[in-house]
């Protein structure tokens, strides 16, 4: 038998470049030079040259010389964007060749919040994939940081492909409540640099079923971008199920509680050679008892020499109504002509319109020729009637509904949760089922 | 002085601990001396949270049964029971060689070895694997293989697997006390044993256990067990659900349900109200009946549905069970149960306890939570008796060194 071997296409031509942007951006690129990221080029961007001098990235520029005099932006957007305009020239030379580019930035600042777009916008003027990893403020910075983050996300997420987004409130409580707060940022650092490299893994990897920007985007695109993110790694005889635990406990996962919540998730399991069929079933068999019915779940998986013994899993969500827009990611958006998007409606409804049932037309057959005509105009109205109708509830956003009561497991809290089909057994069924008691 | 003779039944529940001393005839009948019973505490789910308070339960519950038998017990059979308990169905394969073409007892035994090489998650082990079908060279029907002639021998099993630690956790339970554990039966397994006879088997039925922390099922049908499974939810969560939503303390809403509960609705006059006793006597709050069996009902009504989904996703057929579904455990004595169940699987519901080749103090029979402690018995018993009567025993689980590798 002639054996095919199946083609794992060198991924030299990638060219990742990952810059740390702010002072929160320098941190996650120190860590992820000491740790280590394969083929990927680690630029440091700050106004503030202190930063600079104390970073190991191995490329490092300084943004607004003279505006910022080599201090740092103040927490003012505008004076970190301003910087980032000026030093224009310098980021595009150092983005230069690149093919992706990952930008780390803590939004509410100046130097992040004011420069992470700008960056992006750069960036995909060289034709780069700009994936976005930003960290919201923690709540006691204060209401006006908040609100110079969510403004700097919201034009951020106009540039960039994929935003990918951790809340610092959350982190922190996955974080022992008498840990350091040292550690704190550092469990903080760590988890973005985890979803740095397990989406630099997915995006490398041409695996055996692919998952590519165009499936992160998908699942990414949600109305408030609160992501979900899990990432486990594990070896040794227990690896598939080690794995998804570890990738379970992240802070951002709730011990996959918000999994329930979630509309759609992509998984990505990644091993080496050894990895067999049985343990992707058993690691999935694992985390769908955590998905509800109706999630959508894109499932990748790649095989990785480099990965040796090690089995690693990522989990990717958003948390947040599922945007029906069918607005994708705007890559070439400017040079995007409106007349496009005229047809669309029209092919629209009628791909949504069902068939012409027998009932509605039901001239056609004996009449014949006669009845062609008025056949064919028939039915075409008769759908453009019934789509009008039918667009209506898919194009309606789901509305959320406030839990008035906080869930209440009772004599049950301290214990292990039944959890079937993503609902917490443990909480009264007449709570679930919203059978109102008084 | 422990009496070999003896067969006990040890069942660590939610609600209680139960021991039932047994006498095993060699005619395959069993004769119960004593039943000996604690209320537990420490267990939550099936499972024990509390190692020590389960611990002195399992003591009075034994020194209890000892009492009343008359016989001091040395060793028990112990049912377990939990949510991680899970099931399939697999079938082994094991081909004769042709130079003897004859089946033999080695032939089973690889053939169950075959059955059992499946993966399963790595914390787990084996509890059982019950033995369904033969098949000869593709020919069924075949009731035992030994002695015949064939190349190829067939055997679906029904194997039963839990995490390995949890179960681990009630065995040493009971060996703290010094207290021999001579093997394991899933508990719902063990009930179905004493509440279907054999024609019921063949006929094909459902057996629902509902307990205190757990909803144990078992679909009998040809005769074999088909599915089973069983579910971290039961009355425990019907009590917890009454004390959230009516805002009453637990043990007040453990009384309410007991003396006052029901899972029918619409059968009470609007505005009908239930008058709470507080500890005195005195009247207290008093609560809409309707509100009360809402709750319950929905709890319950839950429970069902998804026994009823699992068995629908197993592929087990629900239309064959000519003997319909048989409740049974503590929670099935709940008013109106069975009418809800009829409702939800579409088939003839009864609610049984003990029956069939027992004897003994009647009301242990009469009573459904002993259903699973009895069962035991009635397990060990014919897994021990070695007498095979075809189509009974042959039948019934046949064991796999699970229990060694736990010692």
């Amino acid at each position: 038998m002639i054996e095919l071997p199946r083609s794992t296409p060198s991924n030299s031509e990638l060219n990742i470049k990952v810059i740390g942007l702010g002072g929160a951006g320098a941190n996650v690129a120190d860590r992820l030079q000491l740790d280590g990221l394969d083929g990927a080029e680690l630029i440091a961007m700050n106004t503030d040259t202190q930063s600079l001098v104390g970073s190991v990235a191995s490329v490092k520029v300084q943004l607004g010389r003279d505006t910022t005099r080599g201090l740092g932006a103040g927490g003012d957007p505008e004076l970190g964007y301003a910087a980032a305009d000026e030093s224009a020239d310098e980021i595009k030379a150092a983005l230069e060749g690149a093919s992706m580019v990952f930008i780390c930035a803590g939004l509410g600042g100046g130097t992040g919040s004011g420069a992470a777009p700008l960056i992006a916008n750069f960036a995909r003027q060289q034709r780069a994939l700009v994936v976005a990893f930003v960290t919201m403020p923690f709540t006691f910075e204060g209401r006006r940081r908040m609100a110079q983050a969510e403004e700097a996300l919201e034009s951020l997420r106009q540039q960039a492909d994929v935003i990918i987004c951790f809340e610092n409130d959350r982190m922190g409580d996955a974080v022992n409540p008498r840990a350091g707060i040292q550690d704190a940022f550092v469990a903080a650092d760590q988890t973005i640099v985890s979803g740095v490299r397990a989406i630099a893994g997915i995006l490398r990897r041409r695996g055996l079923i692919h998952a590519g920007l165009d499936e992160i985007a998908t699942v990414l695109r949600t109305q408030n971008s609160r992501s979900l993110f899990g990432f486990g790694e594990a070896d040794g005889d227990n690896r598939a199920h080690v794995a998804i635990e570890r990738a379970l406990r992240n802070p951002l996962m709730d011990r996959g509680r918000l999994l329930a919540d979630v509309q759609s998730i992509l998984v990505h399991v990644a091993g080496g050679p050894s990895m067999t069929l049985n343990e992707v079933t058993l690691l999935m068999e694992e985390l769908n008892r955590h998905v509800s019915d109706s999630t959508r779940l894109l499932f990748s998986t790649a095989v990785d020499p480099q990965l040796g013994g090690k089995m690693c899993v990522a989990i990717l969500g958003a948390l947040g109504a599922f945007e029906r827009l069918p607005e994708s990611v705007p890559r070439p958006a400017k040079a995007l002509p409106p007349p496009v998007m005229a047809p669309v409606p029209e092919r629209e409804w009628i791909a949504v319109a069902p068939p012409p049932k027998l009932e509605e037309c039901p001239k056609t057959e004996p009449d014949g020729a006669v009845a062609e005509p008025v056949a064919a105009v028939a039915p075409r109205v008769a759908r453009v009637g019934r789509s009008g109708l039918q667009q209506k509830p898919t194009r309606e956003q789901k509305q959320e509904q406030m839990t008035f009561e906080p869930v209440n497991r009772g004599r049950f809290e301290k214990s292990e949760p039944t959890i079937v089909d993503g609902q917490d057994l443990d909480v009264p069924a007449f709570m679930r089922m919203n059978v109102r008691v008084k | 002085m422990p009496n070999e003779d003896f067969i006990v039944g040890l069942e660590i529940g939610t609600s209680k601990v139960c021991a039932v001393v047994a006498e095993g005839r060699p005619d395959g009948t069993v004769k119960i001396n004593g039943v000996g019973y604690a209320p537990s505490r420490g267990v939550r789910k099936g499972e024990i949270v509390d190692f020590e308070t389960a611990g002195k339960c399992v003591r009075e519950a034994l020194a209890d049964a000892e009492e009343k038998s008359d016989i001091m017990i040395g060793s028990v059979y112990l049912a377990v029971s939990g949510g991680h308990i899970e099931s399939f169905n697999n079938r082994g394969l094991v081909n004769i060689p042709p130079e003897r073409e004859e089946i033999c007892e080695d032939d089973f035994e690889e053939v169950q070895a075959a059955a059992r090489e499946v993966s399963i998650p790595p914390p787990n082990q084996f509890l059982h694997s019950v033995l369904q079908h033969y098949y000869v060279d593709g020919q069924d029907g075949v009731l035992n293989p030994i002695g015949m002639m064939g190349t190829a021998l067939e055997a679906d099993f029904h194997i039963i697997h839990g995490v390995g630690t949890r179960i681990k956790n009630s065995i040493r339970c009971v060996k703290e006390l010094d207290i021999e554990v001579e093997d394991v039966v899933f508990g719902p397994l063990a009930s179905a044993q004493v509440v279907l006879d054999m024609d019921q088997k063949n006929q094909g039925a459902l057996v629902i256990d509902v307990g205190a922390g757990t909803t144990g099922y078992v679909v009998y049908a040809d005769g074999a067990v088909k599915h089973s499974g069983c579910l971290a939810v039961g009355g425990d969560h019907i009590t917890n659900d009454l004390s959230l939503g009516l805002r009453i303390p637990m043990a007040r809403a453990e009384k309410l349900k007991t003396e006052e509960g029901s899972v029918r609705l619409g059968r009470s006059s609007p505005g009908e109200r239930v008058v709470l006793k507080d500890e005195t006597g005195f009247a207290g709050k008093e609560i809409e009946r309707e509100m009360l069996n809402t709750i319950i009902h929905c709890r319950v009504r839950e429970t069902f549905e998804l026994v009823k989904k699992r068995l629908d996703e197993s592929g087990a057929s629900m239309d064959f069970l000519g003997a319909g579904v048989q409740l049974t455990g503590g929670s099935s004595t709940m008013v109106g149960i069975d009418e809800l169940a009829q409702e939800i699987f579409g088939l003839p519901v009864h609610l049984t306890c003990v029956k069939g080749t027992m004897s003994g103090p009647t009301n242990a029979f009469d009573n459904p939570q002993y259903s699973c402690a009895i069962g035991v018995v009635k397990y060990a018993h014919a897994m021990t008796a070695g007498i095979r009567r075809p189509g009974l025993f042959r039948r019934i689980a046949r064991r796999i060194p699970f229990f060694n590798n736990l010692l």
